[in-house]
């Protein structure tokens, strides 16, 4: 079937993106700050700053450390929780074109639903990212990093939200792709891969971690074949459309991550260095398709979904 | 809701001018239109070291002084970005985001301004006193301190031909100037008849400024810092760079440094908070 759009994107439950690159969440805030250097809406979606259910005041400092091709960061998940994000922040995504997915974390199975439950139905939300994943709270890692314990938050969240639910994974498991499997088997919509990496930095003088907290979340393009192989992992285990991160640049390092069966992408840390980052991606990626005259983004692939049983 | 980023934008430039000077100091200038027309004393820019990705972020830097469509910034060579950043030559492009972040309160109760300066933060106080001057403030006094001589940014570029900006200098070392800390300045000029007193420099002179403003009987009604944090993104959206700040009623409260500073009010700042903190780390 012919599509009017080839960069037109489903990711399920009537969540269709304009184009496949978004802004990952922790790397564009609310959309607030970004939206006055850059054309925010021209791109494919926003992904939020982790909200949970009550604002949380973040990490003790320093929270962030360059390394070799990236940076690892601490932050805590600092933000003003789901409800001063659904009174005060909805009503101006509302009036946005770029769909806003609100990015859930959480330390129990009740923080999750009752935040799905605040954003069900919310003019401005799009759809959720569930954070099973983020590694800098205390038992923040806990649910993404086994098939059952995810599973058991998926579900429970997707009985409690119409949103379409797009549930993001730690990479810092044995077997990213059996999580998946769950995830997908528990109701997710889509799934995008991947959070970051747990990494350490030393200090040069000290020999100590630079962060607080010893370990931190690595992002940026020291992780990109890292976050490729668990792409094409999960691509081959799951039929539900998977969003490639971790460390894209610039419009070849995205179309290595549909090569690799994403479906579409998000472009994270390089939004700090190059506002207009993403929607130059987008441009790209357009530009790219059209020149090789396909149909439709997905025929960037090199190889087919894997068929249904 | 959020950080008010309408005067920043990115802007590539030509470098103009490498300028060397000594101890390791170096002036950059380069034509960046629209940061010279924008920018207030004490607001940075973010700039971009490298045309790759390694070192990937960008380094903030305070605009040191403008001039027509020039800006200059004043560095030294601490790790992999200001390595490349000390490698640019005249022609080369530098790309800049800026201006960025809250700049000092230039309407000053008529009075002195005493302006201290540890080390490279020297960077902010020629565009400072060139603002005030014009705004009218008729007795500025720069304490300049740096660890020993060939490292003082040198007077003539704070006043940049007003001899009404009074610069006095110190050293660690006694090889210019008093020996000692800058801040063993502040007794002698800081006068009832101050209005003002504005700081950049080393987090360790900044916690002894504010201490001794503190058991100050007449202290200034206005007393700012520049701060520094490690970044990421410099516009307020990756919250990297918080820094603690006293607030009522909280057990912790945090501002960050690109978008609530990096100028803040002395008296806003935790700085035994800031005191705890661990020396920066060099990518």
């Amino acid at each position: 079937m012919q599509t009017a759009n080839p960069l037109r994107v489903d990711l399920g439950r009537g969540l269709v993106l304009d184009n496949p690159v978004g802004l990952a969440s922790g790397t564009a805030g609310y959309g607030f700050e970004l939206r006055q250097l850059t054309d925010l809406d021209a791109a494919g979606a926003l992904y939020t700053k982790g909200t949970t259910r009550r604002s949380r005041s973040g990490n003790a400092p320093p929270r962030v450390a360059e390394t070799t091709g990236g940076m690892l960061n601490s932050i805590g998940l600092q933000n003003p929780g789901v409800d001063w994000v659904v009174d005060h922040y909805a009503p101006e995504f509302a009036r946005w074109r770029v769909p806003v997915i609100v990015n859930v974390a959480g330390s129990s199975v009740e923080d999750y639903v009752l935040c799905a439950q605040r954003l069900d139905g919310v003019a401005g939300v799009a759809g959720i990212e569930l954070n099973i994943s983020c590694p800098n709270i205390a038992h923040g890692l806990d649910f993404g990093r086994d098939a059952d314990s995810a599973a058991r938050v998926v579900s429970a969240v997707r009985a409690a939200t119409q949103l379409s639910l797009m549930v993001k994974l730690s990479p810092n498991v044995t077997d990213v792709a059996a999580i998946a499997r769950a995830v997908g088997d528990a109701g997710a919509d889509s799934i995008s891969a991947v959070n970051t990496y747990v990494g350490m930095k030393i200090h040069r003088t000290s020999r100590r971690p630079v962060l607080p907290g010893g370990t931190g979340g690595l992002s940026g393009p020291a992780i990109r074949p890292l976050a490729l192989a668990a792409v094409a992992g999960i691509r081959a285990t799951v039929d539900i459309p998977v969003v490639g991160v971790g460390g894209i640049v610039d419009v070849e390092s995205a179309l290595e991550f549909f090569a690799a069966g994403a479906d579409a992408v998000q472009v994270g840390t390089i939004n700090f260095v190059d506002p207009d980052a993403a929607v130059r991606i987008a441009e790209g990626i357009r530009d790219d398709v059209a020149r090789r005259g396909l149909r439709h983004l997905t025929d960037l692939r090199r190889r087919g979904r894997r068929q249904p049983a | 809701m959020s950080t008010d980023l309408r005067r920043a934008r990115l802007e590539t430039g030509a470098v103009l001018e490498m300028e060397r000077l000594d101890g390791g100091l170096i002036e950059l200038t380069a034509r960046l239109p629209h940061l010279a027309a924008e920018t207030r004393p004490g607001e940075f820019a973010q700039l971009r070291c490298s045309t790759g990705f390694s070192p990937l972020l960008r380094r903030p830097f305070s605009v040191a002084w403008t001039e027509g469509d020039t800006c200059a910034f004043v560095f030294e060579v601490v790790g992999a970005g200001t390595a490349l950043l000390a490698q640019l030559a005249p022609g080369d492009d530098l790309d800049v985001l800026g201006p960025l972040g809250s700049g000092y309160t230039l309407e000053v109760p008529p009075g002195r301004v005493l302006c201290i300066s540890g080390g490279l933060g020297c960077a902010p106080f020629p565009i400072l006193a060139a603002a005030l001057r014009r705004r009218g403030v008729e007795d500025i006094i720069v304490l300049n301190g740096a660890a020993t001589a060939s490292r003082l940014y040198p007077a003539a570029r704070f006043q940049r031909g007003d001899d009404g900006i009074r610069v006095i200098e110190a050293t660690d070392d006694g090889t210019r100037g008093h020996r000692g800390f800058v801040t063993q300045l502040v007794a002698e000029t800081l006068t009832s008849g101050t209005a003002a007193v504005f700081a950049c420099g080393p987090n360790s002179m900044l916690v002894s400024l504010a201490r001794l403003l503190m058991a100050t009987a007449e202290a200034p009604a206005i007393g700012e810092a520049s701060l520094e944090a490690p970044m990421g993104c410099g516009f307020g959206t990756c919250l990297g760079c918080a820094l603690p700040v006293l607030a009522s009623g909280r057990d912790r409260a945090w501002a960050l440094c690109c978008s609530d500073g990096p100028v803040m009010a002395m008296r806003d700042v935790d700085w035994n908070g800031i005191e705890a903190l661990p020396e920066p780390s060099v990518a």
